[in-house]
């Protein structure tokens, strides 16, 4: 009988290094020994780039608009590891409708049955998290993804996008779709940056999967067009993605968050604003203001 | 497996079929040939089955919903929702007519459709349109208290991403009937035809009957609005009819796992279905010509009792029809010597009309089908021939001779101009509206087979002759026509002699 497949998807609003925390999930869990597939759900199409030397793929929106019809095999390329590398691809910017982009190449997976067929045991997909319209939220409706995990740093309009990510959880979780595994904290170099993101967790009521560090590693693998798994596999920052990729493979149970409303939000953002600001001032201690 | 029932959307028909929409490339044999091998000389279509004409434009037609509208919107103890704007309700007036037109023919009570439209405006454009998808179906059932609701999404729809499969599911767990989501967005699909197969997935999900308790003698006929011309035909060989999909109840639908074979008038239209039943549910699909002339229906009736175990009474009523239309079929034969006729109607369809205007002497030297599914879905996509013994095309050509000016063309009337210039038939065969007009101002008469089971079978070869007949009777009236209308095309257009250059120059 066929495995069950994880299905999971990682949300992050643009720039946060969604992509990169991805890939190099992918590429923890791969090493690991498990089968994997990252599908990028993102126009923009570059999710998979560090799994393929810094090559992009041909997208599966871009081979419809040649073709009648594809084949799911035409679309699905080979990067580190064996990771099975798929971009959804879609509309330049400024035209069209992404949205229904990323239904489209979602549909044609499903519908080809790709998944079973190459006996995976991971797909992750790699969206876009500004949730802006119906076709983003794809991946966490009924029978895609079980678990989303967010990637968000300490930075409000970050953190933002995660509570929009968390009101799209909570609208379908009534419906059978995916739940939250937690949020995994990003460019987290400062006490306080953790204080803020913990914060946010306790008060959406959901959990941190790791605390990931800026780190000039990540930047050096990626120059090379690689993961941080793949270019430096003994680095510190190697550790912390597969210790991530581990508590992912471990996770069972995801949750449905308790986002917060408008002014709950911007009410929290300003309590935070005023602790920063006793930070920068002095009424807050050196001692916990840590390596400030 | 072929057909993938896990995932709430249709494969579209390009995609499982390699379906076209327009080609023109000689004799009906050559599209055969064409069909069966890999495209891999001239590059354009990167190695798909068959190449497709591809022009700058293409006059209106139908799309998928259309389609949904008339399937599951016509069956009696259902309601059918468009989650749409108001503009895609257009087609309930005609549907309507049809609908009842229909339950008269089958001498069912006559009523009016049950479809009810979201009314989507701008606001839930931008804010989705979940609550008034639900509101709308909590109304339907309060008024008609059906026994299913069908959901037809629409373009709108399918571009904001509303979750109609959640609404549905939710409204489903809350009314305690099926409430099924019919992926049938318009621009999905470049041929309506994939709006028969949405239906015909939610059905084979959401309504047939998982656990049959198999009745030996039960045939689905999955057919239109046609009269009952099976149910005495049938009951020759021992058997019932269960009419699917349109007029049929939502209990007739769901016992559509229990029957013992399942046959149509129509390969377009019951390819997804027939299909699904023998894949999920073991209901043969009875795999041969279809019923049209004597070579179709003699093979047709053989294969269906091969299957039910009826083949005594099916040899000795092949005989008896054979007997029983020879004399007259003689005598239209004489009366129509000489006479060209050219058919313009859906795919398979159209093969069948060929077969039986041949049976009646009537030269066909042109013809055209709105689209052509190289394969159909009872065929593994990898496979490069079709599956032969369902292969309508290849029957007709063998069967009955070729076509020497065969086309597929969707329902373009500026197309049609030239393709009936190059035969000059005295008559043409349609089914769908929009294409007699263009005819009867050339002078041509058509004969509207609303009744698509009207040509089926044996009588039909008599009931066909007899209406062409009727036709060819008004050729006067036609002739009157042309000499006092203009078509309305330049003169640059009237003298092109080929109605597929548009699709061959270079622009």
């Amino acid at each position: 009988m066929a495995k069950k497949i994880k299905q999971i998807a990682i949300y992050g609003k643009g720039g946060i290094g969604k992509s990169t925390t991805t890939s190099n999930i992918s590429a923890a869990l791969s090493k690991q020994g498990y089968k994997v597939l990252q599908f990028g759900c993102d126009p923009k199409s570059d999710s998979t780039n560090t799994l393929r030397g810094g090559d992009y793929i041909p997208t599966v929106l871009d081979t419809l608009r040649e073709k009648n019809s594809v084949k799911a095999h035409d679309v699905l390329f080979r990067g580190f590891n064996g990771i099975y590398c798929v971009e959804a691809g879609g509309p330049a910017p400024g035209v069209g409708c992404a949205g229904r982009g990323i239904i489209t190449a979602v549909q044609l997976f499903k519908q080809q049955r790709v998944f079973e067929e190459l006996d995976l045991d991971y797909v992750i997909y790699d969206v876009l998290g500004d949730v802006v319209c119906g076709g983003f939220a794809v991946p966490i409706r009924e029978g895609i993804a079980e678990h989303v995990f967010t990637v968000s740093s300490s930075d409000f309009m970050s953190v933002y996008a995660s509570n929009n990510l968390f009101k799209g959880i909570q609208k379908y979780s009534k419906s059978g779709g995916a739940l939250l595994g937690g949020i995994i904290a990003n460019s987290i170099n400062t006490p306080y940056a953790k204080d803020i993101v913990d914060d946010f967790a306790r008060v959406t009521n959901t959990k941190i999967m790791e605390y990931v560090p800026r780190s000039i590693t990540v930047t050096q693998s990626e120059l090379h067009g690689k993961t941080t798994i793949e270019n430096a596999p003994n680095s510190e920052q190697a550790k912390i993605y597969n210790r991530l990729a581990t508590k992912i493979n471990e996770h069972v149970e995801s949750k449905t968050p308790s986002p917060l409303g408008v002014q709950e939000l911007r009410d929290w953002a300003a309590k935070w604003a005023d602790t920063l600001l006793d930070l920068e001032t002095g009424v807050i201690g050196t001692k916990a203001a840590g390596n400030l | 497996m072929k057909i993938n029932l896990d995932t709430p959307v249709v494969e579209n028909r390009e995609q499982r079929l390699g379906t076209i929409i327009a080609w023109d490339n000689g004799s009906a044999t050559n599209l055969v040939k064409e069909s069966s091998t890999i495209c891999s000389g001239c590059g354009a279509n990167d190695g798909e089955r068959l190449c497709e004409s591809k022009g700058p434009f293409t006059q209106g037609s139908v799309c998928s919903e259309m389609m949904v509208e008339c399937q599951a919107g016509n069956i009696r103890d259902a309601v059918l929702i468009q989650h749409s704007p108001i503009g895609c309700g257009a087609g309930q007036v005609i549907y309507n007519s049809i609908y009842r037109n229909g339950l008269a023919m089958r001498k069912l009570p006559v009523e009016n459709i049950r479809i009810t439209s979201t009314n989507l405006e701008e606001s839930d454009m931008v804010f989705g349109g979940i609550a008034k998808l639900e509101q709308t179906i909590r109304d339907a059932w309060n008024r008609h208290k059906p026994k299913a609701i069908f959901i037809g999404t629409s373009c709108a729809t399918g571009i904001i991403g509303d979750d109609v499969d959640s609404a549905a599911a939710k409204l489903e767990e809350e009314l305690k009937i099926p409430v099924i989501p019919l992926h049938c967005e318009g621009f999905k699909s470049k041929h309506w035809s994939t709006g028969f197969d949405a239906v015909q997935h939610g059905l084979l999900r959401q309504i047939v009957n998982k656990n049959p308790k198999k009745q030996k003698d039960l045939v689905n006929v999955i057919n239109l609005w046609g009269t009952d011309v099976f149910t005495p035909m049938l009951a020759e060989l021992g058997l019932r009819v269960n009419f699917v999909i349109d007029m049929a109840t939502v209990e007739e639908l769901a016992q559509m796992s229990e029957a013992a074979a399942t046959v149509s008038f129509c390969h377009t239209l019951s390819s997804y279905l027939a299909a699904g039943l023998e894949q999920e549910f073991g209901v043969p699909e009875i795999k041969s010509p279809q019923p049209y002339g004597f070579d179709g229906t003699d093979a047709w009736l053989r294969e269906l009792a091969r299957v039910t175990h009826t083949e005594e009474k099916a040899e000795i009523y092949i005989a008896k029809e054979h007997a029983r239309i020879a004399p007259r079929l003689a005598e239209l034969k004489e009366l129509l010597k000489g006479k060209k006729g050219y058919v313009a109607t859906g795919s398979s369809y159209a093969h069948g009309l060929i077969s039986v205007l041949r049976e009646l002497g009537v030269e066909v030297n042109g013809s055209l089908v709105f689209h052509h599914d190289p394969i159909y879905d009872s065929q593994d996509p990898l496979s490069d021939t079709p599956d032969a013994s369902k292969n309508s095309l290849d029957f007709m050509v063998k069967d009955s001779g070729d076509v020497p000016n065969f086309s597929v063309s969707n329902r373009q009337q500026y197309q049609f101009y030239g393709l009936l210039k190059r035969v000059n038939p005295d008559f043409i065969l349609v089914r769908h509206n929009g294409l007699a007009p263009l005819a009867s101002r050339l002078g041509i008469p058509a004969a509207p087979l609303g009744d698509e089971h009207h040509a089926l079978g044996y009588q039909g070869i008599l009931n066909l002759g007899e209406t062409i007949l009727d036709i060819l009777a008004h050729k006067k009236f036609h002739l009157d026509i042309a000499a006092h209308t203009k078509l309305p095309y330049k003169q640059w257009w009237l003298d092109q002699e080929d109605p597929f250059v548009l699709a061959k120059e270079i622009i």
